[in-house]
């Protein structure tokens, strides 16, 4: 656990925002002195982020939806990585059950906000209400396995989550009155302040908007505040007791750090947060698919924050757009990639390439990066400051 | 000094960043979404286009499984369809174009099964291969209200069916269900008051069989044993326990092949001598090769509504050596049949579409809902008038044979059953 507690403590103040002063802020505040960063650093960070910001605005009138789609699998994926990294990289908390609490958001918003249609169940809510209450679900079925949460740790805790992944799937499955069984339920369009999701076509500035291009701002927007809320929650008291609990339990407990409750909280958190992603993934599927969210997809998001770097906000988002783009990429671009031939000529596939490569990258990255992809920024912000 | 002057450049870098983002931000009106998108138009030959096709090429997609669960299901059908469209190539193509494939392998994955459709769909005529229901399911609805286009899926459940533009090829599970237990009831092998016993797996392709299995079990006055299993069940000992205690007569399985070759070999090995019966998916051509081989060529039967690869018809035999030919390591299966005749489906719309001096997407879907009377050479005629019913009711029935090539041979042609013709889809 050493990597993850390096990357850790240098991990939050390199956050969003602070990249390039991250670890002058970080020491200063262990030291309990507010060490200003050079004024002319500052309005760097200030205009990068704002280029970046501005940048982040502008995609939906170029991007088309392929690219729009791909980016906000992207922000969910980042809003559920950033909850599990609360739970994994903060508090050493191993979970495999992760895809169940973006399954129980997703599912739960669609039951929310779903009309009664044939045999399915809806109770036809606002969207806003939908949302709130899908994530209260998730926190809710979170809860439920809090009593569990707080006594196991490591593996142990790995291994009973992913018993709720099988739960799930078979709930998925047959509970064909909520979750329309096999083949999902469609996802009824989010509707907020008068502005409807869907794919009716909206012009603005000449550019047609459809779903994507609106959701996009609601993805942007959702994921902004909930990297600033787990920022918050890392850098002040919780998220040091969290890091107590992960680097020595035994000295947390004897500081006076509730451990089991913490646990337990962190885990509610970390499931309210899967069940935001799992909200924003049904809207953009349009469709939920129960096969999705499986052993695989939980595996992905422990890949997430590993590769991105565990314990910190912007290692969650690294990783997750990491993971979500690549093989989007690979994919679509499978015809340009050296060594592939096409389909059925007997070579390697595109499919097969895409996924090698994707391995290739991962243990490129654990063995070169322990740390994670956000070392690397890390990693130059040292040697500015030490040229300077 | 040197820092000094980096951070100077790296400034204004970013302001020149910044100041880029807002001229573009300003200036959207220029980005290439703006405006409406290409209509279409007419080509020089007076055939209208829109997506898809050019003056002189046709591309059609595909969306299929090469790495997946059912990887080697989908490398069979992409396969044959790649060798269609060579073969129209060859003979110079259709409407004067070349037929171009895209194959985009989503792993049966929906984080890459959607995406991958969202991709293509603005480039293609048409799909030519959907693997995978839960996926076509979900960009269902744009299929139907936006894109309005052409979808083949390599599916045949009858939730399916209902859309315009989402085309079955063939019968459905449920009627296909019914024409296994009538064969078994016009053998003699059951009669009215017997106990039948159905293995299904949970999901559409089993539950769509179970409804077509409930109706013909009630038509007979059958009592129906049920046994729901999950795809990851390979072992089936607990179910043919279940079904001796029942005491049944025959049993269906609406499953994968493992599973048949399973309860195959289990029910002969435990003293269950009842026959039994699949759907098309329930058998593959390795399972002869296994311990469970000799017992398949026994009294287990397999429903289809296509011809085997190994059929001595003309359609089956040319493309069964030319598939040897082309991919000479691969095994000749049932895929590979179904992806032809999807394929042979999808091109006699272009041609039509032809006829019709409309190669627009709405074009290539109305030609194929005005195709009455389809013959592919594979033993079935296809009615694609009505999109709320499968193409087919007919099945054929076939047996389990080491000697034939892809390993099934013909015991009874294609017909549709009384209770077939009569079934109502949907209910």
């Amino acid at each position: 656990m050493s990597e993850s507690t390096t990357a850790a403590t240098t991990g939050p103040a390199g956050t969003a925002g602070e990249s390039g002063a991250g670890s002058a802020t970080g020491r200063g505040r262990r030291a309990r002195v507010r060490v200003r960063p050079p004024r002319r650093a500052a309005a760097r960070t200030v205009a990068a982020v704002a280029a970046a910001g501005l940048l982040l605005l502008a995609l939906p009138f170029y991007l088309d939806r392929f690219w729009l789609q791909a980016g906000l699998l992207a922000m969910a994926a980042a809003i559920g990585a950033i909850g599990l990294n609360l739970l994994t990289g903060a508090t050493g908390q191993l979970s495999l059950g992760h895809s169940f609490f973006l399954a129980v958001g997703a599912y739960g918003y669609c039951v929310l906000a779903g009309d009664r249609d044939g045999e399915l169940t809806g109770l036809g809510l606002p969207g806003w209400l939908a949302v709130t209450g899908a994530v209260a679900m998730a926190g809710a079925a979170g809860g439920l396995f809090s009593p569990i949460a707080g006594r196991l740790r490591g593996a142990y805790l790995g291994i009973a989550t992913l018993a709720l992944v099988f739960i799930g799937q078979h709930v998925l499955l047959n509970a064909h009155d909520l979750t329309g069984g096999y083949n999902g339920r469609p996802v009824p369009p989010l509707s907020l302040f008068g502005i409807t999701f869907d794919d009716t076509e909206t012009v603005v500035a000449a550019v047609p908007f459809q779903s994507m291009e609106k959701l996009w701002y609601a993805g942007l927007a959702l994921l902004t505040v909930c990297a600033f809320f787990a920022h918050g929650v890392l850098r002040d008291r919780p998220g040091r007791a969290l890091n107590a609990i992960r680097d020595h339990r035994i000295a947390a407990g004897v500081m006076g750090v509730p451990v089991a409750r913490q646990r337990a909280g962190v885990f509610v958190l970390s499931s309210m947060y899967a069940g935001l992603a799992g909200v924003l993934l049904a809207l953009v599927f349009q469709q939920t698919v129960p096969e999705y969210f499986g052993i695989v997809l939980a595996l992905e998001y422990l890949a997430m924050i590993v590769i991105g770097g565990l314990g910190s906000v912007s290692g969650a988002v690294t990783g997750a757009v990491f993971v979500t783009l690549l093989p989007q990429i690979l994919t679509r671009y499978s015809e340009a990639l050296p060594l592939v031939s096409a389909p059925g000529t007997g070579g390697v596939a595109p499919g097969e390439m895409s996924r090698y490569l994707y391995g290739a990258a991962i243990v490129a990255i654990v063995l070169f990066l322990p740390g994670g992809l956000v070392r690397l920024a890390a990693r130059r912000g040292h040697t500015q400051k030490d040229e300077a | 000094m040197k820092t000094v002057k980096t951070q100077k450049k790296r400034t204004a870098r970013t302001a020149a960043v910044v100041a880029a983002t807002a001229l573009a931000l300003i200036a959207t009106g220029c980005s290439s979404k703006a405006g409406g998108g290409d209509s279409g138009g007419t080509g020089a030959d007076g055939v209208r286009t829109d997506k898809g096709v050019t003056d002189d090429t046709i591309r059609i997609g595909a969306l299929t499984d090469m790495t997946g669960v059912y990887a080697s299901l989908g490398k069979s059908v992409t396969q044959a369809q790649q060798l269609y469209i060579d073969k129209i190539n060859a003979d110079g193509g259709i409407c004067g174009r070349k037929l171009e494939l895209t194959v985009r392998d989503h792993g049966y994955d929906a984080g890459k099964a959607i995406p991958a459709y969202t991709e293509l769909q603005p480039k293609v005529v048409g799909f030519v291969q959907f693997l995978g229901s839960p996926f076509v399911s979900a960009v269902k609805e744009r299929i139907d209200g936006q894109h309005k286009v052409l979808v083949l899926p390599q599916a045949w459940s009858a939730d399916l069916l209902g859309s315009e533009y989402i085309r079955v090829i063939g019968a459905t599970y449920d009627v296909e269900t019914v024409n296994a237990i009538e064969f078994l009831l016009e053998e003699g092998r059951i009669a009215e008051g017997d106990k039948l016993g159905h293995v299904y797996f949970e999901g559409d392709y089993g539950e769509n069989a179970l409804k077509g299995a409930e109706y013909a079990a009630g038509k007979a006055g059958l009592t129906l044993v049920e046994q729901k299993i999950k795809p990851t069940d390979e072992d089936m000992s607990a179910q043919v326990a279940a079904f001796k205690k029942a005491g049944v007569k025959a049993i269906v399985i609406s499953a994968g092949p493992r599973q048949a070759a399973s309860l195959v070999g289990v029910s002969a090995a435990g003293g269950l001598n009842v026959p039994i019966i699949g759907n098309n998916s329930a058998f593959a051509p390795q399972l002869l090769k296994t311990q469970a081989g000799p017992v398949l060529q026994k009294d287990y039967y397999v429903a289809a509504s296509t011809l085997p690869i190994g059929s001595e018809e003309p359609e089956p035999a040319r493309l069964a050596r030319e598939y040897a030919k082309a991919y000479p390591d691969d095994i000749l299966d049932n895929g590979v049949a179904a992806g032809w005749s999807a394929a042979s489906v999808f091109g006699a719309a272009l041609k039509q579409a032809c006829d019709d001096k409309d190669l627009t997407r709405e074009g290539v879907a109305g030609a194929l809902t005005s195709m009455e009377d389809h013959d592919g050479g594979f033993g079935i005629r296809h009615d694609f008038t009505d999109p709320e019913l499968p193409s087919t009711r007919e099945t054929f029935i076939l047996k389990p044979d080491g000697k034939t090539k892809g390993g099934l041979k013909v015991l009874r042609e294609a017909e549709a059953s009384k209770n077939a013709q009569a079934f109502s889809f949907g209910e």
